[in-house]
């Protein structure tokens, strides 16, 4: 069930009624453990047997955690929960990829291997929610956290539909306490989750979906060659949508657990305010970057076995970072682009440590990071390598001579949206909403608010999928 | 505003490096929340009604959205128990010029609409010659540029019904009760961006900037469908339908190169097709191919590119199947089509009749049944 459909609306509204009627604790978090399984029924029934497989499998690896006397039982466990998480991965996202690889491999080598066809069908939020599941044991292995008290908080950290399908990747010491007591939304908090639910859906049905995502298509998907203007204005166009898709669903999904009693955790802080690309990561998408962070890139080295293991370990937490976006050579080197960023940054910084930019220095760096993300989002948005060059030329200026391709109201979009995501960016970087709104005059709120729910209405929105449910 | 929700005085994970990731904090700004909510409610509404009020005094009324969900509910009934019921394929002047209802009162049994704008409807032939659940009958709209072209400006329909999700399902019937039926300006045509994209901008010289199609049909609940009245009764609206058919009939002539592509696509048309009717009559189905009526500019357009003796002549012949066309019947000819490419509902209720009497007469179906 996608947020932006009318489905939800009135799903969500039979939870937050169930939810406060007075019932035991108990019965209201089994109300929301069924929810959240009809939540994501909603897609394919089928595919609830992974979520279980996946909830069950870590329930009892981290019970075995606790149990085991020996260091060797220890890891046992934790491979368990890892293979077991990676193995569907594997299977249902990457396994035609690999496929795939492997005849051009064989072919290469003089071998005709003709490969079985792979019809495989990706069970939307697999990639998010067997992170969630394996930062569980992972975190009860690396003796952060202990196991959950009882099964029914385990299995509604894991299917809590807000952040289910498409995150904030929840950590269990995150979620897991706050089912331990009884919680009910009061009016303000009710209030707000339903204030931060239309802004997500505003960011994403108006500026997403309605005047952003075509320019986008235009560019990227219809197999002309674009001139400068329209290469920019594409991928500018997608840095807007792709912000205000995610964010704006990572916004909903706060607001909406927010109308429940529960708070999620920011993934997003304004990140085309950033200055340098380590400032980026701590901004875009901070729960997987953090997830990749701890999981990954620490029990590689981290930073502490010098430059060069530093290195490697930055790179290889991007390249797979890349690769978690999708089964698509483009997405790898997508991360490795950002690997590379986050080499150079390093190097520069060690280089240049007695430097302190001034503002106007500042806003020279923060324009030039924007710059760089841009040339990543090509690779992120191109299906093909063939047409992120044809992209990346007509952003140099040499497909001389080629046909225009957006008429002027695509390009009025672009110019009237993205230069104000970035503007509210700038302004927001050292700020929240939340301390914006607390100065903020009720009538501008409640005018602002009105408006951003009309035009959600008259954009009319046909429930196009979260660019990351893909993921 | 485009935004998240946290900043740099509220951490987060980002800024706890290889710990355990605390319990969330989210405050809520002191402000009056409750008056808040439902001073925009209010607004929002207010805005949503005079947004309808509008949109009625432009002479839009209600109507049920021609989607891929609203196809999908008419494809279901085929694997449903209705599989051997007549089924209408075609493109647009299907949908418009065949009533249901009137059908309906002729044979005492109402056909199933299939018909998708501005989309051949070989996918849809395709479709139900691999469905053993169908054992009707078929009338198969041609509309020589879309069919002959393979255009498919709608080509997902099939497809969804296929992969049609529970949620989806679920939307389109929630939809069909509270909002279609009640709102005018629940229609694609009155988005936002479709309106936008229709004010005056300047012309950026060399950039696709066609006039897309405006609103011209009202459907009910089983895709029966006619002419929205602002066609008959505003000349200007009737001028603009007409204007933005006539953006492809002055296209330049195609090249050799182009010509031969699509003379290419003419037969794989056709013997797509053919292959399709070989399915379905080896199962018994009863098939007519149908050719509508078009008129003014739009018919010399037709008959300039996709004249009759090298394409619905062919199809007939390669595909061995028979074929109703408008100008063989006198009592097919002589309605109204304001926009020269479909009928009003008064003339789509005569078509409706005298096509359903020629088939009757012409290709009767075996023992009591009829089509």
């Amino acid at each position: 069930m996608v947020f932006n459909t009318l489905t939800f609306v009135v799903f969500f509204a039979i939870v937050v009624a169930v939810h406060s009627l007075p019932l035991a604790w108990t019965t209201r978090k089994i109300n929301l453990l069924i929810a959240s399984y009809i939540f994501y029924a909603a897609w394919n029934p089928p595919f609830i047997l992974l979520l279980w497989i996946s909830t069950i499998v870590d329930w009892y690896a981290a019970q075995g955690l606790v149990r085991a006397r020996r260091q060797s039982s220890r890891h046992a466990w934790m491979l368990l929960s890892v293979t077991a998480n990676l193995g569907m991965l594997l299977y249902f996202k990457y396994g035609a990829f690999l496929l795939q690889n492997f005849t051009v491999v064989m072919a290469a080598i003089g071998v005709n291997y003709r490969a079985p066809a792979m019809d495989i069908v990706l069970p939307v939020g697999i990639s998010f929610y067997t992170f969630a599941t394996m930062s569980y044991t992972l975190d009860v292995y690396l003796r952060r956290a202990l196991p959950a008290k009882n099964f029914l908080d385990y299995a509604l950290f894991v299917t809590f539909f807000p952040h289910l399908v498409a995150g904030p990747i929840m950590r269990p010491t995150e979620l897991v306490p706050q089912f331990e007591t009884p919680r009910r939304a009061d009016r303000r908090q009710l209030a707000f989750g339903l204030g931060l639910m239309t802004l997500g859906l505003f960011n994403k049905v108006v500026l997403a979906d309605t005047l952003l995502s075509g320019a986008a298509e235009r560019v990227f998907d219809h197999g002309q060659i674009p001139g400068a203007l329209d290469s920019w204005a594409g991928t500018l166009a997608f840095s807007g949508q792709i912000f205000c898709d995610f964010a704006g669903y990572s916004t909903t999904a706060i607001g909406a657990a927010l109308c429940l009693g529960f708070k999620l955790p920011d993934n997003f802080r304004f990140p085309y305010a950033a200055v340098g690309f380590t400032d980026f990561w701590r901004r875009w998408h901070i729960t997987l970057s953090s997830w990749l962070r701890d999981y990954l890139y620490i029990p590689l080295g981290g930073n502490r076995h010098g430059a060069l293991r530093t290195h490697i370990a930055l790179m290889t937490t991007m390249l797979l970072g890349g690769l978690w976006h999708g089964a698509n050579w483009t997405f790898i080197a997508w991360g490795g682009l950002h690997g590379t960023y986050l080499v150079a940054e390093r190097n520069l910084r060690a280089r240049f440590q007695g430097f302190h930019p001034g503002p106007w220095a500042l806003f020279g760096l923060g324009v030039l990071t924007y710059f760089f993300i841009n040339v990543t989002w090509v690779f992120f948005r191109a299906k093909t390598f063939s047409t992120a060059w044809l992209v990346l030329r007509g952003m140099a200026g040499f497909n001389g001579g080629a046909e225009p391709i957006l008429s002027t109201v695509f390009l009025a979009s672009v110019a009237a949206i993205v230069p104000a995501i970035v503007a509210v960016h700038l302004y927001m970087r050292r700020r929240t909403l939340e301390s914006v709104l607390a100065r903020t005059p009720p009538l501008a709120i409640g005018v602002i608010w009105g408006l951003m729910a009309f035009a959600i209405i008259i954009s009319q929105g046909s429930g196009n999928a979260f660019i990351y449910f893909q993921f | 505003m485009p935004s998240s929700t946290s900043s740099s005085e509220r951490l987060t994970a980002a800024d706890r490096p290889g710990v355990a990731q605390p319990v969330p904090t989210r405050e809520i700004p002191d402000r009056p929340w409750w008056p808040i909510l439902f001073g925009a409610l209010l607004l929002a509404v207010t805005l949503t009604g005079a947004w309808e009020w509008h949109w009625r005094g432009f002479g839009a009324v209600p109507g049920y959205r021609d989607d891929e969900a609203m196809w999908a509910r008419q494809r279901r009934r085929i694997d449903a128990g209705a599989g051997d019921a007549t089924v209408l394929v075609g493109s647009s002047r299907t949908l418009f010029d065949l009533q249901l209802r009137v059908w309906q009162r002729l044979s005492g049994r109402r056909p199933i609409q299939l018909a998708i704008v501005g989309t051949s409807p070989l996918s849809v032939l395709e479709d139900l010659a691999n469905d053993p659940a169908f054992t009707g009958r078929l009338v198969i709209g041609i509309a020589p540029d879309i069919f002959f072209s393979g255009r498919e400006y709608r080509g997902t329909f099939v497809r969804y019904a296929a992969k049609e999700t529970p949620s989806q399902r679920v939307g389109k019937i929630l939809s069909m009760h509270l909002v279609e039926p009640w709102f005018a300006f629940y229609d694609p045509d009155f988005a936002l961006f479709p309106l936008l994209r229709r004010q005056a901008w300047p012309t950026r010289k060399g950039a696709p900037d066609h006039l897309q199609v405006r609103k011209i049909l009202v459907m009910e609940a089983d895709r029966n469908t006619h002419m929205w009245s602002k066609l008959e009764t505003d000349a200007n609206y009737r001028a603009l339908a007409r204007r933005i058919w006539a953006q492809e009939f002055n296209d330049p002539p195609p090249t050799a190169a182009k010509a031969a592509e699509n003379r290419r696509t003419l037969d794989q048309q056709i013997a797509r097709t053919a292959a399709a009717i070989a399915k379905l009559r080896a199962r018994g189905i009863a098939m007519v191919f149908m050719r509508a009526p078009s008129a003014g500019e739009y018919l010399a357009y037709e008959n300039r590119v996709y004249p009759r003796r090298t394409t619905w002549d062919v199809l007939l012949a390669k595909s061995g199947t028979p074929g109703i066309h408008f100008e063989d019947y006198p009592t097919l000819q002589g309605y109204d089509l304001p926009e020269w490419s479909h009928m009003t509902k008064a003339s789509a209720e005569g078509y409706t009749k005298a096509f359903y009497g020629i088939l009757e007469r012409k290709y009767p179906l075996t023992g009591a049944a009829h089509w």
